[in-house]
């Protein structure tokens, strides 16, 4: 289990930062004294640490040069300031990437774990494998397969977020609009886009022998059911 | 010379009516000696005359700036030579001169902090925005939406407001390098994608992949961002599609972006990159500020590319930037990579 220390003065984005990265697998270990933040750092040996660059008495990059005369591990800046300047002055000073507030947790983790592997090898990635489970069904994301007790599917990386995001909101309803977001990286889909992908998902689902399992809400968006549960 | 003539001209006059006084004076009690009379009047315009020519002398300096237009604070500073009134002038233009920089530093000072603290405050604002941000992440309610649509809006504002403050030390914060169209396009539609689901309009992708051009990339896709943000704005409703193309003329590229929305009045068009001018369009669109098309029309001129509009009512509206392409033999070294 990795262990990233979280250096961040906002109370609030520390603990989401941190319930967030628990829920994921991971063991998070924060500062409460900001002038103690190498007594932490020396004592927690984190594997990698998340570090804001504004913080009070001395800022993040202070902090990142006397971490990086202790370890090599990754350091990655949190900062509301995007300029080049800044983030060159970050990577000047030590850290490995650079995150702008205001930042998604999908970024954040996908940042954390590419850090992990590039530093550990890839035994790292193996944990913090995230997985969403509802009621026997479970969605395994890096290897992007769905299994129901002992059957398994293969999915589509779209498929696999489309599932993700159903499966997260369980039972409520997530909207179109959700789901576009969800979908849309390196090209937008549309409307009959995303009508085809439910259509595979259900697909896949029935493989499982859950058909029905995606219910629409019209007006609205789609809905998880777990009807192998009513049945039973 | 003509300012001396005309600043000399009453001193000349009094001496002439003085001299005929006199003479008058004299004629009148009956002395009359015709080569004393012109020889005395001669010698008195010889030495009024010498007067003259010293006085232009040592004073020219003085008359030739006078008559010269002020083109820089600068003059104020040279001087004009060792005669009193000179020496005098030197003096005083220099202390005003001084006196005139201290405040041009003080006001610098000002704004200069200003607008540090209008870029830390903005800063500070992104703090509680992260926080709103992450908590509805999970949310999914209309209400989540809602309130999600609503931060995406002080996210936009706030942005604008960053531009704006450091549109004052743009010479500093600015990088031109190769920019790859295609990936920041990808990159500013990926930021913008809630605003495209929302509005129910959809991009529309024709650039190749070779198109690098030279430019800084944060503030092009500021530009961008503006342009895709108006083009949705105005498309909404009335049409499903922006289209974002680029390709070359000349020498140039040009990076396009077109929407068929309800277009601009052809009285607007000319002022629409005015500061604050928000036209017949704005008034319909509560959410114009005024300020998208004239920073656009800004930084582009900073950058050293231009802005080309087109637009007819109910058909659209095309933006083009020009921009200049990287040097070709760059471009073929880095077309492996892609």
């Amino acid at each position: 289990m990795s262990t990233i220390m979280i250096v961040e003065d906002d109370p609030k984005i520390n603990q989401l930062l941190q319930s967030q990265l628990e829920k994921y697998g991971f063991r998070t270990v924060n500062v409460e004294h900001f002038d103690r933040v190498m007594d932490v750092f020396l004592s927690a040996r984190p594997d990698l640490v998340l570090l804001d660059v504004n913080l009070p008495k001395f800022d993040g990059f202070y902090w990142c040069r006397q971490m990086r005369q202790e370890s090599k591990c990754p350091i990655l800046f949190i900062s509301a300031r995007e300029s080049k300047m800044d983030q060159v002055m970050a990577l000047e000073n030590g850290a490995d990437d650079y995150i702008t507030k205001p930042f998604d947790y999908d970024v954040v983790l996908a940042k954390i774990r590419s850090q992990l592997r590039r530093a550990y090898g890839l035994y790292a990635p193996q944990e913090g494998e995230r997985t969403v489970e509802v009621s026997g069904l479970k969605l395994f994301l890096e290897r992007m397969e769905l299994s129901m007790q002992d059957q398994k599917v293969e999915l589509s990386k779209k498929e696999a977020l489309l599932l993700e995001a159903l499966m997260n909101q369980y039972p409520r309803v997530v909207s179109r609009e959700r789901l576009l977001e969800k979908l849309w990286d390196e090209q937008f889909v549309d409307e009959n886009t995303l009508n085809v992908y439910i259509t595979r998902v259900r697909g896949k689902l029935k493989d499982l022998g859950l058909e029905g399992a995606v219910e629409t809400v019209r007006g609205s968006g789609y809905r998880l059911r777990t009807i192998w549960e009513d049945g039973q | 010379m003509s300012l001396f003539l005309r600043d000399q001209w009453a001193f000349a006059a009094f001496f002439l009516v003085q001299l005929i006084l006199l003479i008058l004076i004299f004629a009148m009690d009956g002395y009359w000696n015709e080569s004393l009379i012109i020889y005395v009047v001669f010698l008195s315009l010889f030495f009024a005359g010498a007067f003259l020519v010293v006085r232009y002398l040592t004073h020219r300096t003085i008359y030739q700036r006078l008559s010269k237009p002020v083109e820089s604070v600068e003059e104020l500073t040279q001087t004009h030579g060792n005669a009193a009134l000179c020496r005098a002038l030197d003096e005083n233009c220099l202390e005003h001169y001084r006196l005139y920089k201290e405040q041009l530093h003080a006001y610098e000072n000002k704004q200069r902090d200003y607008t540090t603290f209008i870029q830390q405050w903005v800063h500070q604002m992104k703090t509680p925005i992260s926080v709103i941000h992450l908590l509805l992440q999970d949310e999914d309610d209309s209400t989540a939406e809602s309130i999600r649509e609503e931060v995406d809006r002080i996210k936009r504002g706030l942005e604008t407001v960053l531009y704006i403050a450091r549109l004052d030390r743009f010479e500093q914060d600015f990088l031109i390098e190769p920019v790859s169209l295609r990936c920041m396009v990808q990159n500013v539609l990926a930021e913008n994608k809630r605003l495209f689901i929302r509005n129910q309009v959809y991009p529309e992708v024709k650039i190749d992949e070779q198109w690098r051009v030279e430019s800084d990339e944060k503030w092009l896709s500021f530009v961008l961002n503006q342009l895709l943000t108006n083009a949705v704005r105005y498309s909404s409703g009335k049409s499903n599609k922006v289209t974002i193309r680029a390709y070359e003329r000349g020498a140039s590229v040009l990076l396009e972006v077109q929407d068929y929305g309800i277009g601009i009045p052809p009285e607007d068009i000319r002022r629409v990159f005015q500061p604050y001018f928000t036209g017949e369009n704005g008034r319909k669109y509560p959410e114009s500020t005024g300020m998208g098309l004239y920073l656009v029309k800004e930084i582009c001129g900073r950058l050293e590319h231009s802005v080309e509009m087109e637009s007819e009512v109910g058909v659209g509206t095309t933006i083009r930037i020009v921009l200049s392409a990287v040097v070709p033999i760059l471009q073929d070294r880095k077309l492996p990579e892609s």
